[in-house]
């Protein structure tokens, strides 16, 4: 088989490919990461509305994101994930999440904030328990404490008369936070704090039954007007801001969807998916194989090229963060097996009709891949349009089939263009009209 | 040339007529007995007892009253192939309705087993219907600039008028069979969109092919002609598409199954359209144009000499 430079460099470039995408997406189970309906847990969209008065600006998005991810972070689930979709709503995901009622009620509902004198806690298990949960805060590890029991202390106020906290330098120019408090706040945090700044004794502000901070007073603040520096990072200043802030959240907060999906479900669905792609797989290739013989082993091959391709970019996706395979994506995955057969038939098809009119295998090849690949590329760009179309303007979780199918087309133009077109054109140039029987082609003309 | 050889033109008028019927089939279906939306579109809560125990559906309606979830009169509770149910009730409050979900598996006292409830919130059918419709809006005018531009502005308005009958005739299948309609259900209509132009593009491709330099015979015998050489094509592509749609439908699970019926019904639409509606719509039109009435009247005279 005489080898044309142009069709050996997209050999090469695609066993490249194929070995890189391997290399990507194998164990599967680690590579690609699952959705929520196949690993199990709970999902949640939540819809922002506006305060009255108020307009739901960029800003209060941003706000409102990060007091979720905060009260995300206070579940101690690995892997939680808050993501704004669309103009106003959070798509909120918990993997592993089982017992929904009270992270329903946590994430909808504005936050308990409290501000408890450290002197007044007498109770050792409270105090040690804070002492945990502190300690597990300023590490940044999720960890599954309980709450503080509410008979264990008494807060001196809530998070009510906060008016603002927001993220700022000390003199120094280190990240610290400010908060502003109304009259009655003011009032109260006068009284507590004249009284700890003698001795510099410590706050505690509790979210949600989680003590969160513990800044000692350093004088007394008479105006409400507060600084609390420390060793911050600013991504801790804005999670500390986001705590105080959560007093008072800043829109109405609605859960429009909730979805709990227990593991063994979702393993199920997944397996049953998983048969569907390989009964599908198969009857394709039992097809192809029966109808076009040795072609249709070309086609079978690059049938494995498309899987293998389309698990690999999976896998980079996976690891990059942004993809996460639901069984929606699981159908798209599996329909793109009909669009990546559909690409070979059309070749050979237009080989086989060129064939009859002459010409010769060699020039019956070039001139079929061509008009093939020209045709295909229409077929498939409409089909994209309207999976375009899904991805940018639907919601929910159709998204994620339709984003599968949208890699699916794509790479099946390349496993045509890289592969089918190739090989066709190599095997037309000798094997083929050795045995046209097997290739499942007539003997071939002399027209050139 | 082509070895088989089908007067698909011929038949045309039976073509119209039948998808014709279809449509109106189809539309006084939707309009008397209507379309059954999902949960996601109602709002209210779906659950799946995945272990029920050997309980009746009675059995789980009075445990639903009893976990005073709303409106169980009209709830459905739907078995299940492997003994367990799904149950969808009216309850939009997320919180209550996992409450609901412990109340009864305890009062039923069925087998310990994983959560499996969704909720869905009022406003939720709303957001998903106005985004959908605006995905199709957006799709079937980017597919008419599309074709439009490869093609001709003829082509490509008919091919869309062939791709609306397919998706009439797929929520006229909804509205008898009665199907729920959940958001898979849209989306893999919205996938037809594209997908059941596929086979459209093919015979499209081969009649702009045939079209040029044409003098041998009419346009409508050339388009003909173009299906019949493509034949093949049509048959193989479609078969292919539709082969891991019924894959899905078969061994899929509950959310696969929805993209796979509508798909599957779509798919048949479709392929059934392309030579049945699009094509002859297409030649119709064509041969208004002067060049091609007058090929249309020369062999129309040869062949009643």
């Amino acid at each position: 088989m005489k080898l044309k430079p142009t069709n050996t460099l997209a050999l090469v470039a695609l066993v490249a490919l194929i070995a890189l995408s391997v290399w990507q997406f194998w164990p599967v189970e680690d590579r690609i990461t699952q959705g929520l309906d196949i690993k199990g847990g709970l999902s949640v969209t939540l819809t922002a509305e506006a305060l009255p008065g108020a307009q739901l600006s960029e800003d209060t998005m941003g706000r409102v994101e990060t007091i979720l991810v905060e009260r995300v972070n206070g579940f101690g689930v690995s892997e939680a994930t808050v993501q704004r979709q669309g103009q106003s709503a959070f798509l909120v995901q918990l993997p592993g999440v089982q017992n929904a009622q009270d992270a329903l009620r946590l994430l909808g509902e504005p936050g308990t904030l409290e501000f408890v004198d450290m002197t007044s806690v007498t109770d050792t298990a409270t105090i040690e328990l804070i002492g945990r949960q502190l300690e597990a805060e300023y590490s940044g590890e999720t960890t599954s404490l309980p709450k503080l029991d509410a008979a264990g202390y008494e807060p001196f106020m809530t998070g009510e008369v906060i008016t603002d906290a927001r993220v700022t330098t000390d003199e120094l120019g280190n990240p610290a936070v400010s908060v502003s408090m109304d009259g009655a706040g003011a009032k109260t945090w006068g009284e507590v704090t004249s009284r700890l700044a003698a001795f510099q004794g410590q706050v505690m502000i509790a979210l949600d039954g989680y003590a969160k901070s513990a800044p000692a007073v350093q004088t007394a603040i008479l105006d409400g007007d507060t600084l609390i520096t420390g060793s911050f990072s600013v991504d801790e200043a804005k999670g500390l801001a986001a705590i105080l802030q959560s007093g008072a959240m800043p829109a109405d907060i609605e859960i429009d969807e909730a979805r709990v999906v227990g593991p063994t479900l979702g393993k199920e669905s997944l397996n049953q998916g998983l048969v569907a792609g390989l009964v599908g797989v198969a009857l394709v290739a039992l097809f192809m194989v029966a109808y076009y013989r040795g072609l249709g082993l070309v086609s079978v091959i690059s049938l494995f090229a498309y899987g293998a391709l389309m698990l690999g970019s999976l896998g980079v996706l996976s690891r990059m963060n942004a993809f996460a395979l639901t069984l929606p994506g699981i159908a798209g995955l599996i329909l793109g097996i009909g669009v990546a057969a559909d690409t070979s038939i059309l070749i050979f098809e237009r080989l086989k009709e060129e064939i009859d009119t002459g010409k010769t295998h060699r020039s019956a090849a070039k001139s079929a891949v061509r008009h093939a690949i020209a045709t295909s590329i229409d077929a498939d760009v409409v089909t994209l349009v309207s999976a375009i179309a899904l991805y940018a303007f639907a919601i929910g979780p159709v998204r994620g089939f339709a984003f599968t199918l949208i890699l699916g087309i794509v790479i099946d133009l390349v496993a045509a263009l890289l592969f089918t077109g190739p090989v066709v054109r190599m095997l037309a140039e000798g094997t083929m009209s050795k045995a046209p029987a097997f290739w499942g082609v007539k003997g071939g003309g002399t027209r050139g | 040339m082509a070895k088989t050889r089908v007067d698909f033109m011929g038949r045309k008028k039976y073509f119209f007529a039948f998808s014709g019927a279809l449509i109106v089939i189809s539309i006084v279906a939707l309009l008397v007995k209507g379309l059954t939306f999902g949960v996601d579109f109602q709002g209210g809560t779906s659950m799946t007892l995945i272990d029920a125990g050997g309980v009746t559906t009675e059995q789980v309606r009075d445990a639903l009253d009893a976990a005073g979830v709303p409106d169980t009169a009209n709830a459905t509770i739907q078995p299940t192939d492997d003994g367990g149910y799904i149950v969808r009730t009216a309850e939009s409050d997320t919180a209550r309705a996992q409450e609901a979900f412990a109340a009864i598996v305890e009062s039923l006292d069925l087998p310990e087993q994983d959560a499996n409830v969704t909720t869905i919130g009022p406003g939720w059918g709303k957001n998903v219907t106005d985004a959908s419709l605006l995905a199709l809006a957006v799709s079937i005018a980017a597919i008419l600039i599309y074709i439009s531009i490869r093609f001709e502005y003829k082509m490509s308005l008919t091919a869309v008028l062939a791709l609306l009958h397919d998706t009439v005739i797929v929520l006229g299948v909804y509205a008898i069979s009665g199907r729920e309609v959940t958001p898979n259900t849209i989306a893999a209509v919205l996938t037809i969109l594209g997908y059941s132009l596929y086979d459209t593009i093919v015979v499209f491709h081969r009649i702009r092919e045939n079209a040029a330099g044409l003098t041998k015979m009419s346009f409508m015998d050339m388009t003909n002609e173009s299906i019949n050489q493509v034949l093949m094509r049509w048959v193989n592509t479609g078969l292919i598409q539709v082969i891991p749609v019924l894959a899905l439908l078969f061994f899929g699970g509950e959310t696969l199954q929805d993209f796979a019926f509508a798909m599957a019904i779509g798919l048949l639409a479709a392929a059934y359209s392309t030579v049945g509606l699009a094509s002859p719509l297409y030649a119709i039109w064509k041969e208004r144009e002067p060049k091609f009435q007058a090929l249309k009247r020369k062999y129309e005279a040869q062949a009643s000499k």
